[in-house]
């Protein structure tokens, strides 16, 4: 089996930041602040966060800053949720969540509340579970939990479970393993992991496990990279890793990487990219890969990331 | 610090060029970016009819529109400038105590988003913009175009989280407002096929076409069933589609829990019916596409609905949303038959094909699972015939690795 190549992927994810120039990378500019999590993240859980400039990329994310409190993608980009939480888990890396103005931007999560528990993403009103999981961990991080009706939340995503014991985007809704990272991750951080049938959304998780030993995110699909991450952090929520074969799963997400130039891909030979490098190391993090930080499973943070905002010290 | 770099020998900003386009063209469809040697050849195919530029950026013909590669970033750039531009002037001058009418800006948002939109699909603030344009003109021609244009943009980008939010904010705006919501509501179930067509395992669309079912009245539920069966006969792969069936499925036990006093008999006959069928109908798949996870699956959710609704067992649960309907058989009977399909797909017919292990493994998690699920008495039932006749070896066999499978509690298995 081969090994990690940790430091070709801190050189690619260092690479990534300075190649913007192409049709490709500007195209995900609208999401920059998601670019920035994945790669600052990953370099935490390799050891080498030190190799970036804090000060610069702090004070990026308060120029993304909307002055409803909720933070855009980019700089001059509307405000959602889903980058909101981007930037207060960067700033958490850094610790440096004392930059903001934390009553503003608990005001913006909490008018996103609707009457039913859910969460839109943004004053547009689409609802999802990814959201319900964003507000939730935002606030979480920010101690301000008690500021939204948490019962109504956890009832919406309990809503939103599905008969095989996954959960979906909305009431109804296919099972998928992302929803479902964010649903129990939600879940495991109200502490309300009681509302699932850990025997049952564990076989189905389970069944995610193809023959390369990858894992995919739904039935019918091929294994992707990414799945290590939101499939794993479930199984580990819910008590049920053991029930998968971890070292098959490492081997198929080492085979995944670039060793020459760093980064790793979706599945064996396919083009890198930022988003599966992170999946990919947090996964093998999750599987307690040598040389890596651990990582919490429900706050998708090192744990002594966690450990500093809730014991306000960093036990490395 | 926007680039005003000219493309290509003609100088001319690519954005001018592709709002023209978009302008005189309004019933184009379908959008696909395009390797410059490729749109070369198609512009010259036109003929003398058609003498265009040397070097050209861009094709159209049918309601088809082909953007050069080479151009897409600088088009970017240029849109994204201008987008920027036209919000900030709309901002401005709703801020000044207009409404922001009278068109003028408000247009030019919508042209700029417009072009961006085709280059960069989850732009989300150029949909933003349009929503906040479109939400002050209340023009339903205004929101028709909205559900237009993101067709468009879902012509090449299939997936766009974006584009699907986009069709249900202008649906939640218009339903209370227009007589032809039903005909709407189809149109749209009838986009989801056709995307899913090209697109397989979309779980954006499919779930689009899930959240339309809520809008759908209980006589076009039984028509969705009866119309989107061929397409799922031909596409076994794409699990979501069953996904799909599910909701509807689930759609009609609602219906007939919460009776509204009409023919209540028929109605529950007619489930019943229903139930069966699918059920038949999924047994006939499973033994023509040997190994579909997805059949499988969906064979789990159609026999415990089927357990817990049409079956008489004494010790059905007490939860009020447990409907038994009035159309009953004897659970061991069923239990039988599923018995003897699960024997069947045991019987692995070639070694050398991974479908018939896929199956054989397939039919076992589903009879295991089946067992887990359902009221303890019948598990009881279930595993006894299952020692009767001797299929639990079998059922070993061919999933050694799932201690998770094993029917012992998950502490037990540590």
């Amino acid at each position: 089996m081969g090994e990690l190549a940790g430091d070709k992927h801190v050189k690619y994810i260092l690479s990534v930041e300075k190649k913007k120039d192409s049709f490709e990378s500007v195209v995900m500019e609208h999401l920059r602040l998601n670019g920035a999590y994945w790669g600052l993240t990953t370099l935490d859980l390799l050891g080498k966060l030190d190799t970036v400039d804090s000060d610069e990329v702090v004070s990026w994310i308060l120029q993304c800053q909307h002055e409803s409190g909720g933070f855009g993608g980019n700089i001059g980009h509307d405000p959602h949720l889903l980058y909101t939480l981007s930037a207060v888990q960067v700033l958490a890396l850094f610790d440096k969540l004392d930059v903001l103005d934390i009553n503003k931007v608990t005001d913006y999560i909490r008018a996103l509340q609707n009457e039913d528990g859910s969460f839109s993403g943004d004053i547009w009103g689409e609802v999802d579970t990814r959201f319900s999981y964003c507000a939730i961990c935002c606030l979480a991080i920010l101690k301000r939990l008690d500021s939204i009706n948490v019962e109504k939340a956890v009832r919406y995503i309990v809503s939103c479970k599905t008969l095989d014991g996954g959960f979906g985007c909305t009431p109804g809704a296919e099972s998928h393993a992302g929803q479902i990272f964010c649903c129990v991750g939600a879940l495991a951080i109200t502490g309300s992991l009681h509302h699932i049938d850990k025997d049952l959304l564990g076989w189905w998780l389970c069944e995610r496990q193809v023959k390369s030993g990858g894992l995919n995110g739904r039935p019918e699909k091929l294994a992707d990279v990414c799945y290590s991450w939101w499939v794993l952090s479930s199984l580990i929520m819910i008590d049920r890793v053991h029930w998968i074969d971890k070292e098959k799963l490492i081997k198929f997400i080492l085979d995944c990487q670039d060793t020459e130039n760093g980064g790793i891909s979706d599945r064996p030979d396919d083009a890198v990219d930022i988003f599966h490098t992170y999946f990919g190391v947090a996964g093998l993090s999750l599987l307690e890969y040598p040389g890596l930080k651990a990582t919490d499973p429900a706050y998708a943070l090192p744990v002594d990331v966690v450990n500093r905002i809730f014991f306000g010290r960093c036990s490395t | 610090m926007a680039d005003h770099r000219p493309v290509d020998g003609a100088g001319e900003n690519p954005l001018a060029e592709l709002e023209l386009i978009l302008e005189s063209d309004p019933l184009i469809d379908e959008v696909g970016f395009i390797h410059p040697t490729q749109l070369a050849s198609l512009s010259g195919e036109e003929g003398v009819d058609a003498p265009g530029p040397k070097n050209p950026r861009f094709w159209s013909r049918d309601g088809k529109l082909g953007i050069s590669t080479e151009v897409l970033l600088p088009l970017y750039k240029e849109a994204r400038r201008a987008f920027f531009d036209a919000v900030r002037d709309f901002r401005t001058r709703c801020g000044s105590g207009g409404d922001g009418g009278g068109g003028g800006v408000g247009c030019e948002v919508m042209k700029h988003s417009r072009a961006l939109l085709l280059v960069s699909s989850d732009f989300g603030t150029a949909w933003n913009s349009r929503k906040l344009v479109a939400s002050k003109e209340e023009s339903f021609s205004m929101y028709m175009d909205e559900l237009r244009l993101s067709e468009l943009i879902l012509s090449y980008s299939p997936k766009s989280d974006q584009a699907w939010s986009h069709r249900r904010w202008v649906i939640k705006r218009i339903a209370g407002q227009t007589s032809s919501l039903p005909e709407i509501i189809m149109k749209e179930s009838e986009l989801v096929e056709k995307i899913a067509e090209r697109s397989k395992m979309n779980y954006r669309a499919w779930n689009h076409r899930c959240w339309l079912v809520s809008y759908m009245t209980k006589e076009r539920v039984m028509c969705e069933l009866k119309e989107s069966k061929t397409w799922a006969g031909l596409h076994v792969a794409d699990s979501s589609c069953f996904n799909y069936r599910r909701r509807l499925m689930t759609r009609i036990l609602e219906d007939l829990c919460c009776k509204d006093g009409v023919s209540s008999v028929d109605y529950s006959f007619e489930v019943y019916q229903c139930w069966k069928d699918e059920l038949d109908w999924d047994e006939i798949l499973i033994k023509r596409y040997i190994g579909r996870e997805g059949l499988w699956l969906y064979r789990r959710f159609l026999s415990l609905c089927w357990i817990r609704h049409f079956t008489t067992h004494a010790h059905s649960t007490s939860c009020n949303s447990n409907y038994i309907a009035e159309q009953t058989t004897d659970p061991s009977f069923f239990l039988d038959k599923e018995l003897d399909l699960v024997g069947s797909s045991l019987v692995v017919q070639d070694d050398h094909f991974d479908d018939f292990q896929a199956q054989a493994l397939y039919s076992t998690t589903y009879i295991l699972w089946l067992a887990k699920q359902m009221p303890s008495p019948l598990e009881i039932e279930l595993r006894q015939r299952l020692t009767a006749r001797n299929m639990n070896d079998l059922l070993s066999e061919f999933c050694p690795n799932s201690s998770f499978l094993s029917g012992s509690s998950a502490e037990d298995t540590k």
